[in-house]
């Protein structure tokens, strides 16, 4: 019998290479994006036929269309939609968790029910209302506005939906212990959902990020002013009519994606680590 | 699953009376206005005053022009807002459509005028006129009538010319197309030059045109072979596709492909790169790429465009122009920038200077193309676009319908290039915008 | 007082969130409907009542016809793939193993691309002359058409949308995972069950409810898509790519046909009532069993 050991490196390794095989197509789009972006833009289609290794290396890399970037509008862009998405963060984590502790862990009529209109709300694509929902915020003022930026963000039924069935999963014996103890609604939230739930926060926070971040038709309905606007739309701008300086472009994006990347990166240790670790059991 | 179904019909009661009230202030377009000239009476020059301009330019693009205008009025400032191109139209229709006076003036691509006038987002300036039929060569006057009244004032034209590839030709034995419009090739020539190019592996493929899915381009192919612009009617909202002219071209068309003489799979200005790589020989493009393709290494020549053997010479033509905003509450200043902007051969000047494109200013043009020979590969180029401009342009065709048009040819062209057989295909296109014209009825 | 704290409770933490989706989700929605009643002459701005004329005159168009198919069809193939895709590598990802987390990281890394800048550069992986057929042609495999060709286009959409998505649904399903206690399986083990009915018979049942969510997300998700179409095949070749999402898009954002396009809008929410209603019925069902 094979020592278990010796199986498991084995194990190991086919997982490591199986690994490494995915990951490698995964990134290769995203790595013919970067290498694009360290040579000029009248080069980005010259090495796709045929392929070569200098498809995914330049020969003669330069971060010329990095430094180009600083003449546009995207910076200004990144900085706005930093600020937007950490309003939308932050209003959103507020507003959502509230309201999946409220479905999950309160006892009351009509439970049923507004877990339906939550939903409900996320089965209304947001792009095919986007252009009422704007004319109604013109009407109420929110024109050009941060605010008017990010409170269609704010209420997320998605986020809604994983923080309640996550907060489903915790115990109903420990809440029924702390309120006999005399704790009311509003301390079993701060007390014991909200510690036990740094998972599904982060989980909610990169579903509110995204969205954000992402937006594009929303903020150009709601108006571009130098507050409001955003990164993606920045990067569109960067295509004049006749050409695209592709060079330009995916250096923009590269500096786009990286931030969600970051954050992803850093979030992902407290997203997947088991509710064991995290103090229910 | 009953319980999921009963909240949203309650709320839609619920929201039925409130969207009632909302749909009341979203709605609003105006009825045309009465072409009013603005009372002499008043000035624009003491006060202080803020003009909104919005267009999909970058914002370096507009500089000069309206840095020339604030130096005539530096009472008066112009805030620019660049909005994406592909949303321009989406914005026009949220902002202009309902009526938000925060913008005075904005550009309108030419073919989108029809439907803007008679959508009421557009300020009749036919005041205007006169000075406009003298400025401009008269299919950038033209273009800007619908319903006998004038909507806007042309900025930019455009004309079509074809790139060759010397050195390709030279490898292959194959003379040089003439630089005259008198004695330019025709398709029929084209296609046999290239095909004698590719077969000696001189180049990867024959030819290609910039805009190769869109009616721009395609519009003088189908005219040279016949058919028209394809749009009938004394409404303009009639079809005429299967016309012996149309399926020529499109037949000419589809070959061109499937021989192998034109490569599938690019499209929008991902075209022009190819003929900088030295995959085609020949390439169908605009002023723009004299700048572009003045970067690159190619040695290339200029010829008119092609037309077709015992057809007209059709090429296409058309650009932007700017317009007032009904909403407007600064109309006279705005008309003043517009004129500057247009009608004024220097401020009109102005606005080319930071890309390649041809003023429509007529007196303007003629100072600006010869400029465009500063490379000694364009050498002929600026004869060949005046010729053009005067001679042989064919504008798009005014249709409060054009959005729908284009569009949909657009994605029919696509097949047809890639093999989709043709009647069929057209039949269903036919079907399809006469569909979306039921908007219009 | 209970009675009392609990309604101080829901309206602080609940009404807030639901006023919030009922105004900027519900309301327009509604308002959407009854716009779909009516037909606006794009002149005059009068509208009209029309009743479910709108509907009837998207029915009986074969190109809608066609764009329901398609619409169909790929919620059938999309979300299977997607979910079944995200397991797979949930399962390979969940402990770690050398490299693991970075290795990890490159999957989802995609999800952080802006959606338009995915499309450009899955427009260059599939020219004739791109990425892909490059590939193909090294490995001396013939060239394909991809997003040219009727019948591989809508498949290569999918594929696109799965490259983005399945990392992000992936490290949903390996937090669901990772909450199954270590003692079951270890119980599992000691009775002598292999690594494949440990996962069938303890993974699972209970990946039940992160599974469930995932699923529902990413159905809904893929209802929603439309970008892709718009940048790369417009609803081509032949149709063969139409989706409802782009065709709303398409009627309200360029062809300002807005009674139509809400019309489009509903059916669309009927169409995803309809899959979700369905999804948590089977599940329910499964998980009785």
């Amino acid at each position: 019998m094979k020592s278990t050991k010796a199986r498991l490196s084995f194990g190991k390794a086919v997982k490591t290479l199986l690994a490494v095989l995915l990951a490698s197509i995964f990134m290769l789009p995203l790595l013919w994006v970067f290498s694009n972006s360290l040579r000029p833009g009248s080069e980005t289609f010259t090495w796709l036929d045929p392929i070569s290794w200098q498809t995914f290396f330049p020969a003669n890399p330069n971060f010329d269309n990095y430094l180009a970037l600083a003449d546009t509008s995207l910076g200004q862009g990144i900085l706005n939609s930093l600020w937007t998405t950490l309003l939308t963060l932050v209003f959103g984590l507020a507003l959502c968790s509230g309201a999946a502790y409220a479905l999950a862990a309160l006892e009351f009529r009509g439970r049923q029910l507004l877990f339906s209109v939550v939903i409900f709300s996320l089965l209304i694509p947001f792009d095919a209302i986007a252009i009422p929902l704007a004319s109604m915020f013109k009407g109420l003022g929110l024109q050009n506005t941060v605010a008017g930026l990010i409170l269609p963000g704010v209420a997320n039924g998605m986020a809604i939906f994983l923080l309640r069935t996550f907060f489903l999963g915790i115990p109903k014996e420990l809440v029924e212990a702390s309120r006999i103890d005399g704790l009311n609604w509003f301390g079993v939230f701060f007390r014991i959902y909200l510690p036990l739930s740094k998972p599904a926060l982060v989980g909610a926070s990169l579903i509110l990020f995204l969205f954000q971040w992402h937006a594009y038709i929303w903020p150009l309905l709601i108006g571009t002013g130098e507050r409001t606007l955003l990164g993606p739309i920045a990067l569109a701008n960067m295509k004049s009519q006749y050409a695209v300086d592709f060079g330009l472009v995916f250096a923009g994006s590269v500096l786009l994606s990286v931030i969600p990347l970051a954050l992803i990166l850093v979030g992902q240790k407290y997203f997947i680590q088991s509710s064991s670790t995290s103090g229910i059991k | 699953m009953k319980k999921l179904l009963k909240a949203p019909l309650q709320l839609a009661g619920l929201g039925l009376a409130s969207a009632l009230v909302l749909t009341g202030c979203a709605a609003s377009t105006t009825a045309p206005s009465q072409s009013a000239e603005p009372s002499a009476s008043e000035d624009i020059t003491s006060q202080p005053i803020e003009l909104a301009f919005m267009g999909p330019e970058t914002p370096e693009t507009f500089e000069p022009v309206i840095a020339g205008f604030t130096e005539l009025y530096p009472n008066i400032t112009i805030n620019y807002e660049q909005i994406p191109f592909d949303q321009l139209a989406t914005t026009i229709e949220q902002r202009i459509g309902s009526g938000d006076s925060a913008i005075d003036i904005y550009t309108v691509d030419q073919p989108w005028l029809a439907q803007y006038a008679a959508k009421g987002y557009l300020e009749d300036i036919s005041y205007l006129a006169a000075e406009a039929s003298s400025a401009m060569p008269s299919a950038m006057y033209d273009v800007n009538f619908y319903d006998e009244k004038m909507w806007a004032l042309s900025v930019w034209n455009s004309t079509q010319m074809m790139f060759y590839n010397k050195d390709m030709l030279d490898a292959a034995g194959v003379q040089y197309p003439s630089s005259s419009p008198d004695a330019r090739w025709t398709w029929e020539e084209i296609d046999a030059a290239s095909k004698i190019i590719v077969d000696s592996g001189s180049a990867q493929y024959g030819y290609l045109l910039e805009q190769v899915v869109n009616y721009y381009q395609f519009q003088a192919i189908a005219e040279s072979a016949g058919g028209g612009s394809g749009i009938t009617g004394s409404d303009m909202l009639s079809l005429d596709l299967t016309n012996a002219g149309w399926t020529k071209a499109l037949e000419w068309y589809q070959d061109s492909f499937a021989n192998g003489l034109q490569p599938t799979g690019v499209g929008g200005f991902d075209t022009g790169p190819m003929f900088s790589d030295k995959k085609l020989a020949f390439f169908i493009g605009g002023p723009w790429d004299i700048g572009i393709f003045g970067g690159n290494d190619v040695n290339w020549g200029v010829a008119p465009h092609p037309y077709f053997e015992g057809g007209e010479v059709a090429t296409p033509t058309g650009s932007w122009s700017w317009g007032l905003n009904p909403a407007s509450k600064n109309k006279t200043a705005a008309a003043e920038f517009l004129k500057y902007a247009t009608i004024n051969p220097v401020g009109n000047l102005k606005t080319t200077e930071a890309l390649t494109v041809i003023p429509a200013n007529e007196e303007a043009a003629g100072k600006y193309l010869p400029g465009l020979e500063s490379d000694p590969r364009s050498a002929g180029v600026s004869d060949i676009m005046l010729y053009e401009i005067q001679n042989t342009a064919r504008t798009r065709p005014t249709t409060v319908g054009y959005v729908q048009f284009d569009s949909l040819l657009s994605v029919a062209l696509e097949d047809i290039r890639n093999g989709a057989e043709i009647t069929s295909r057209i039949d269903v296109l036919t079907a399809a915008i006469d569909d979306a014209w039921e908007l219009f009825r | 007082m209970k009675r009392k704290e609990l309604y101080w409770a829901l309206l602080v933490f609940l009404a807030p969130a639901v006023l919030a989706l009922v105004v900027m989700r519900i309301l327009p929605a509604a308002q959407a409907l009854i716009e779909s009643l009516f037909k606006t002459n794009v002149f005059s701005g009068e509208k009209t009542f029309v009743g479910v004329d709108n509907y009837v005159s998207l029915f009986e168009n074969p190109d809608f016809q066609n764009t329901i198919a398609v619409t169909i069809l790929f919620a059938f193939l999309v979300n299977p793939i997607q979910v079944f895709s995200a397991l797979l590598l949930a399962l390979l990802f969940v402990r770690a193993f050398p490299f693991s987390r970075l290795l990890r990281s490159l999957i989802i890394f995609p999800i952080a691309v802006p959606p338009a800048v995915a499309a450009v550069m899955w427009s260059a992986v599939y020219r004739p002359d791109g990425l892909a057929n490059g590939i193909l042609k090294s490995l001396g495999l013939s060239t394909q058409g991809f997003i040219l060709d009727e019948e591989q286009a809508l498949m290569a959409i999918i594929v696109m949308l799965s490259w983005i998505g399945v990392g992000y649904w992936m490290l949903f399903l390996i937090a669901g995972l990772n909450d199954i206690p270590d003692e079951i399986y270890e119980a599992a083990r000691i009775d002598g069950a292999g690594y494949i009915r440990q996962t069938v018979s303890v993974t699972m049942p209970l990946l039940g409810r992160p599974l469930s969510f995932v699923l529902v997300a990413t159905t809904i998700s893929n209802f929603l898509v439309f970008a892709p179409v718009l940048i790369l095949t417009r609803g081509g070749p032949v149709g063969s790519t139409s989706l409802l999402m782009y065709d709303i898009f398409l009627r309200a954002y360029s062809f300002g046909d807005i009674g139509r396009a809400n019309a489009g809008v509903f059916i669309l929410i009927l169409l995803m009532v309809t899959a979700v209603s369905l999804q948590f019925f089977l599940l329910r069902k499964g998980n009785q069993q």
